[in-house]
């Protein structure tokens, strides 16, 4: 049967990547189809926002049905989805794989932060040898973190002036809502050990833009938020596409192939729906992949037939190749100084209003530093909704229980902070993704096997991330209280558990070692772009997805240029 | 005290029954494949977010119901116009966590249930009926016994079961009243801390020099 409408693009996933190609092309004119794995999704009406924890099973913790807790707003996933599975390498480091299955993906979970990479992320391996530079610059990147954050919205107006921390043009960002009582401590204790304190970058309004409510200052935005005022692709970028005319989405479509002509062109892609099991096969003139990072090569390598044995797209053989997350640990500590405030609305826009950014480029420049790249650093505490975590508050008390006890509560509550240091991977030849030869899923699509080992260049930052806690911790004349050891192989998280997923697809500037060209096209296919977080070919410290978005809005313009020359 | 009465109503027990009886069909699992397997029983990975419900069984005794109410009391009794735990269904809160099928509350299942019945039992060692009608002497004797830190099973169960009813209860609005939580309201700008308490910081800084 020949499908009703013919397409001009086809785009796979409905996250940060999918959600800006769609958005992007539909707005240029070109009739999408978006088809997304995960079901239909709509903030406005499932978001549970002003919900107490005391309405949630057990309290909103976590269990294996809801990894991040109740309230989170992941659909049908987490650490594992039901009937999907993946594996790990026998003998390697595990790595773990944050998926949800839901239209606009992991942007109605995400953490908001929003930093630019800065100029020396893109020519790395110029700087100090190792990995490899981008095919582009920033320069060449920051028109398009301009027009990115005017439409997702984002905090951290200001000139800092920085190194390799660029400031937006003026005019582009919103204010940082004004910082909490612990965050004013623990900027004074930065600066005083000589590290500069940054407003946060945040993809939360702060003031009315596009049909979307300004942040009110009130529930949590891990939850979704139903006034959109967190970026979300659900509520930001897919409804204005929609309302062009020119986007079609189908949910609950499971791609696994992309299917390719005899002109070596992609003729489209043939999916499963999850619902009802059927195969479908539909065409366009050109295919956009962002099912995520590691999802995407898996598509790629499962694209196998005569004139492609090893995948579609992979005549370089990096598909699945140097695969990256972000290097992270974190220490806790609880503060004398902190107790018995006074009670405060510590709500805010839910994340920190303040971060860290890595401060350490001269030293390193200097070989002062026993790891090449640097870190930057979130923080948490403060008087938030109390959970199941508050019982650990009587610890400190020395009323046990009994008259008292609420007494030593009320001046315990919100004298405990956190620090999580997040820092740049190097890509390396041990960390990537292959088909597993034996396992499959429910709907027999061979699954993903990955390998993992973090290199000294990761463990030795991770040793100077706890460190650094420690003593910030020791300046506030507090305690640790966890993320203790400072052996940097056991304090590192596992691969993939920072959820920054990226490479898989990197690109380059040479066809026999990268996937895709600077525009995100596959060399060898040239109507089949990729536009999430496989492209990356390296993995700065400051977390993907503005660049991600950026870099997606770039290469659909330039498709629908090319579109428009009849190149494709 | 008078017999606890469990704050759940009919309807809500019903709805808890209708859910459970839904047969879950168990993914098959993969040798050192990362899959879900689904928890019998439990609330599954695309819950109501907006009509949240527990749709296991309880398995509390009645028994063991009315020593959790009477000992959730004891923990943090009522002050001012703060409620006991008892009065806002915190025991039913309990009795929710040790009944859930996940396998992270399945060690506080065996803690806390036979905590209890060794509590009643030491009650009754101590001259009295049981725990819930002992008089308060042997009650605060006994659970004063066991908030003492060491290695005893007993300190163990105390231990997990007050964090279960401060959790329990910090976590209901009622909880905010105590504690101070004046969150969750939505505001027009973000205020921040006020002067006076900016000044109490400022000093506290320059108390440790910095
Ligand atoms: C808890 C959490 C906190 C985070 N915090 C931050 C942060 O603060 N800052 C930051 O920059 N990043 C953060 N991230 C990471 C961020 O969410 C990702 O970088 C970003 O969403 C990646 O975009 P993507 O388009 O590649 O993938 P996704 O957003 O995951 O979208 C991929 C979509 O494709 C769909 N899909 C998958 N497979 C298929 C298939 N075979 N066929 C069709 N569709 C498919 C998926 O269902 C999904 O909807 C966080 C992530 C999580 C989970
Ligand atoms: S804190 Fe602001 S952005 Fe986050 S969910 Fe609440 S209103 Fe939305």
């Amino acid at each position: 049967m020949k499908q009703p409408t013919p397409y001009d693009v086809i785009v796979v996933g409905s996250g940060a990547g999918g959600g800006m190609s769609a958005y992007v092309l539909a707005k240029r004119g070109l009739k999408v189809l978006m088809l997304e794995a995960g079901r239909d999704y709509k903030p406005e009406e499932e978001t549970p926002m002003f919900n107490t924890n005391a309405e949630a099973p057990l309290r909103g913790v976590s269990t294996p049905d809801k990894p991040f807790g109740y309230y989170d707003a992941t659909v049908d996933g987490g650490w594992t989805v039901p009937g999907e599975p993946y594996t790990t390498a026998p003998g390697d480091r595990e790595f773990m794989w944050w998926r949800p299955r839901m239209l606009g993906g992991r942007t109605n979970h995400w953490g908001r932060i929003s930093l630019r990479f800065g100029p020396y992320d893109f020519k790395p391996y110029s700087r100090d040898g190792l990995g490899v530079d981008w095919p582009i610059s920033y320069d060449e990147l920051a028109p398009w973190y301009d027009k990115t954050e005017k439409i997702v919205g984002i905090t951290g107006a200001g000139q800092l002036g920085l190194e390799n921390t660029p400031d937006s043009p003026p005019g582009i960002l919103h204010d940082t809502p004004t910082p909490r009582l612990h965050e004013i401590m623990m900027t004074r204790a930065f600066e005083a050990m000589g590290i500069p304190v940054a407003p946060m970058r945040a993809a939360v309004i702060q003031k009315p833009m596009d049909g979307r409510s300004a942040c009110f200052y009130a529930t949590s935005c891990g939850r979704g938020c139903s006034i959109k005022a967190m970026f979300q692709t659900t509520t930001v970028l897919i409804p204005p596409a929609l309302a062009t005319g020119n986007l079609d989405i189908i949910t609950d479509a499971m791609v696994y192939t992309v299917d390719m002509g005899k002109d070596g062109r992609a003729k489209g892609v043939t999916y499963i729906d999850r619902v009802s099991g059927e195969h479908k096969s539909v065409t366009a003139k050109a295919v956009v992949l962002a099912a995520s990072a590691a999802e995407t090569a898996r598509i790629l390598l499962n694209s196998k037939d005569g004139r492609n044995p090893d995948g579609v797209a992979n005549s370089s053989g990096t598909a699945g190749k140097y695969l990256m997350d972000t290097v992270g640990t974190d220490s806790g500590g609880h503060i004398p100084m902190l107790e018995g405030m006074p009670s405060r609305n510590d709500d805010g826009m839910s994340g920190a209003h303040i971060y860290v950014p890595w401060w350490g480029y001269q030293q390193q420049a200097r070989k002062e530093l026993p790891f090449p790249r640097g870190y930057h650093i979130e923080v948490g505490g403060g008087q938030r909704m109390p959970g199941m975590g508050i019982g650990d508050l009587a610890d400190y008390s020395d009323v046990p229980f009994g008259a008292g006890l609420r007494k030593q509560m009320r001046h315990y509550y919100g004298s405990d902070i956190g620090f999580a240091g997040r820092g740049e991977m190097i890509p390396n030849d041990d960390c990537y993704a292959e088909i597993d030869p034996d396992i499959k899923d429910r709907f027999g699509i061979p699954v993903l096997r990955f390998h993992w080992k973090w290199s000294e260049h990761e463990i030795g930052q991770a040793a100077h991330m706890r460190k650094t806690f420690h003593e910030i911790i020791d300046r506030l004349g507090g305690k640790v209280t966890y993320g203790f050891e400072t052996d940097g192989e056991k304090a590192i998280a596992a691969g993939g558990e920072i959820i920054h997923e990226v490479g898989c697809a990197r690109m380059g500037d040479n066809p026999k070692t990268s996937v895709v060209n600077k525009w995100g096209q596959a060399w060898d296919v040239k109507n089949l772009f990729i536009t999430d977080g496989a492209v990356l070919p390296s993995n700065p410290d400051k977390n993907p997805t503005l660049t991600i978005l950026s870099l997606a809005m770039r290469n659909a313009n330039y498709l629908a240029d090319e579109a428009a020359k009849g190149n494709l | 005290m008078s017999p606890y009465v469990s704050k759940i109503d009919r309807r809500t027990a019903l709805k808890w029954l209708s859910a459970a009886a839904v047969t879950l069909a168990v993914a098959p699992t993969m040798a050192r494949a990362a899959t879900y397997v689904k928890t019998p029983k439990g609330y599954g990975t695309d819950p109501d977010m907006l009509n949240p419900t527990s749709p296991w069984d309880r398995i509390m005794t009645d028994r063991q119901l009315q020593l959790t109410a009477v000992l959730t009391d004891i923990i943090l009794p009522a002050e001012g116009e703060h409620p006991a735990p008892s009065a806002i269904g915190v025991p039913d809160f309990v009795n929710e966590w040790v009944s859930s099928p996940y396998e992270q509350t399945k060690s506080d299942q065996k803690v806390i249930l036979e905590g209890l019945d060794w509590i009643d039992a030491e009650a009754k060692g101590r001259g009295a009926k049981g725990f819930v009608e002992a008089d308060s002497g042997v009650q605060m004797a006994i659970v004063t016994a066991i908030a003492k830190p060491d290695a005893s099973a007993a300190h163990a169960f105390f231990k997990r079961f007050r964090h279960l009813t401060l959790g329990g209860y910090y976590s209901t609005p009622e909880g905010f009243a105590d504690i101070g939580y004046i969150g969750n309201v939505p505001m027009e700008s973000y205020p921040g801390p006020d002067a006076t308490m900016k000044a109490m910081l400022e000093e506290r800084m320059k108390a440790i020099g910095i």
